[in-house]
């Protein structure tokens, strides 16, 4: 077994640090505070090709391996999670299902842009009355001719203002039983029929824009059909799987974060006399987010390695974020209480990062379905 | 034409913390490309896209210098080619020992145009190698660099100096230290990263280099720190700010530092 990153992964942690640290870090509270989506840093990204990292170059891709991905999210996110969601839902949600189950003309026609970063990209599974349960979604796609016409909305699906290509989710037969219906589509931002709504005013990740996706008798080629008829819900899960070592990866910035910020106040808050991280109280909080994050990061990475060496991935990425997420919302806090007072105000990063580690539990799959997930292949 | 751009792979101070006792514990920090050289790399990097030079960058040290990351890291930065001496007789070599081994490896490139250094090395700080280099090869050396542009023979040299700005022109080879603001340094991107390892290393054998022996050893034989003194701590409470000056002018007197 061997827990030693390769050259190139460490390089990339520590050049996108550098980058991170640059450009994202000055303004992730600010992007943080004024609800403000960062646009100007997605050209900067894509030119380093952090919007396309895990696909081939020949593709528009990096060519690295997912490894190398993950721990580039890692410390995007460690900088400002806004950025991290908005990386890792164009990389994992909108690029991969058009890498994987795209056929030649959809990957001709998309894939070099959005792996290269010039055209951003968004999933639309969630409804607001199919969040969880993704297959009761009521947005459908009749067939009509050669064309399918949508119908229905769509929640809390991020980039949507500024994306140009969206990967959606349509119910071709709502008789279908169960998840056999639901089938995917490309569908490109300026088609008639289609629109963005109002961004939701969120608890974190505020840079992120949220908003819902109008359909109204909105008519799309056929051809932009994706991975066949009544594939949707195997699509959706499958790009999920991946997916969730993103928001692993999220997860795992942010407690980072919070941890770094910890220690660096624990050493110049004096109390008593002395810096309170000569208290015991307080290096016993350390050491317990310091030992929580080694460890998710160890799952995370595993799950990812996974990805790099074909294995099966779904449960080990399904322990890596229901980990990770619940570790980076419990070590913010422990953030926080290090902080006392002060970590309660803006005047500190804490608090952002508290708020921002929360939806890590929820998007991509709530903890409880990653139990869900982990439990059937532990009973199996 | 062809720049040489030596670089270090060394820890840096900040990550390293001081004994009691006064020795360094360097065992936590991790290596990097010392912090100015990647201005030098930049810097240079701007002159060979230019005018089509080739970028060599040359390190020399003792065990760890050669270590693969340490190539891919100046690599990715957009370096043609690398060229390494790794020995541990270089462990404890002072800067005119690492001059003689950097001038011996410079004649080895042969033709060489232009030498760009980093400011001063991260560890050290001493910013003698450069001066000493150009001593070595018989060139000239200019410190501070914010710019340089040109071809080789008419080389035009910006230096940022007290005040204002200095323009030199060089003609033939020279050694120059870029300042350490000189240039932002970019971020490599990721397909630099993962390309760089393709990229040549060539490891020289040091005895190879045949670098004349020194004719002076210097030995560091001790370490001190001066005594600390007790604080007075002597509180002036006067509320109007003119009283308050004269009595800090009188008690400053009164120590004996006025």
């Amino acid at each position: 077994m061997d827990f030693e990153l390769t050259d190139e992964q460490e390089l990339v942690r520590s050049t996108v640090r550098e980058f991170a640290d640059a450009e994202l870090a000055p303004a992730a509270a600010e992007v943080d505070r004024d609800h403000r989506f960062p646009e100007e840093v997605i050209p900067k990204m894509a030119g380093l090709s952090l919007m396309g990292m895990p696909w081939p170059e020949d593709v528009g891709g990096a060519g690295a391996d997912y490894l190398s991905y993950i721990i580039a999210l890692e410390e995007v996110s460690r900088a400002c999670a806004t950025t991290a969601v908005i990386m890792t839902a164009h990389t994992t949600l909108a690029t991969s299902p058009i890498y994987k189950f795209g056929n030649q003309a959809q990957k001709d026609k998309y894939l070099f842009d959005m792996a290269s970063g010039r055209r951003l990209g968004a999933f639309a599974l969630t409804e607001p009355a199919a969040g969880t349960d993704a297959a009761a979604g009521t947005t459908t796609a009749v067939l009509d001719g050669d064309s399918y016409v949508l119908n229905g909305s769509k929640i809390f699906i991020s980039n949507a203002p500024y994306a140009e290509i969206y990967i959606v989710f349509a119910k071709t037969d709502p008789d279908a039983p169960g998840t056999r219906g639901m089938s995917a589509f490309i569908v490109e931002r300026d088609t008639p029929g289609f629109s963005v709504g109002e961004a939701e005013h969120k608890l974190g990740i505020r840079g992120s824009s949220t908003p819902p996706l109008y359909f109204a008798n909105c008519r799309i080629p056929s051809e932009a059909l994706l991975g066949g008829e009544g594939k949707g819900f195997k699509v959706a899960m499958q790009t999920l799987d991946g997916g969730r070592i993103g928001i692993g990866a999220q997860a795992l910035g942010i407690a980072q974060a919070a941890l770094d910020a910890a220690v660096s106040y624990s050493k110049e808050r004096i109390q008593f006399g002395k810096p309170i991280a000569t208290l015991q109280a307080i290096q016993w909080m350390i050491a317990d987010m310091a030992t929580e994050i080694d460890a998710a990061r160890l799952l995370v990475y595993r799950a990812a390695s996974c990805i790099d060496h074909g294995k099966p991935y779904s449960t080990e990425g399904a322990m890596a974020k229901l980990f990770a997420s619940e570790t980076a919302t419990r070590v913010a806090g422990k953030a926080i209480q290090i902080h006392g007072g002060y970590g309660y105000t803006e005047d500190y990063p804490v608090e952002r990062h508290y708020r921002d580690a929360k939806i890590t539990e929820i998007y991509e799959g709530t903890s409880e379905v990653q139990r869900m997930v982990i439990s059937r292949a532990a009973l199996r | 034409m062809k720049i040489v751009v030596p670089y270090k792979w060394t820890c840096d101070p900040e990550e390293a913390t001081a004994r009691a006792d006064g020795t360094v514990d360097w065992s936590r920090a991790r290596p990097g490309v010392s912090t100015y050289d990647p201005v030098a790399i930049e810097l240079a990097r701007g002159l060979a896209q230019a005018t089509g030079a080739e970028l060599i960058g040359v390190t020399v040290g003792a065990k760890g210098v050669g270590a693969a990351i340490a190539s891919k890291a100046v690599l990715s930065r957009g370096l043609d080619r690398v060229v390494v001496v790794e020995d541990d007789s270089l462990k404890d070599a002072g800067r005119a020992d690492i001059a003689a081994v950097l001038a011996a490896v410079v004649g080895h490139i042969g033709d060489v145009d232009l030498v760009v250094t980093g400011d001063s090395s991260v560890d050290v700080a001493a910013k003698m190698v450069p001066t000493t280099l150009a001593g070595l090869l018989g060139w000239p050396a200019v410190a501070e660099v914010a710019a340089v542009t040109g071809q080789p023979g008419t080389l035009r040299v910006e230096r940022a100096i007290p005040g204002g700005v200095q323009t030199l022109e060089i003609s033939g080879p020279a050694v120059l230290a870029a300042s350490a603001d000189a240039v932002t340094p970019h971020v490599p991107g990721m397909k630099d990263l993962l390309a760089a390892g393709k990229k040549p290393v060539e490891h020289l054998d040091l005895a190879s280099l045949k670098v004349p022996a020194r004719s002076a050893v210097m030995t560091v034989t001790g370490r001190s720190r001066p005594e600390r003194k007790a604080r007075k701590g002597q509180m002036i409470d006067t509320k109007d700010p003119a009283a308050a000056a004269a009595e800090l002018v009188k008690a400053l007197r009164g120590a004996g530092v006025l």
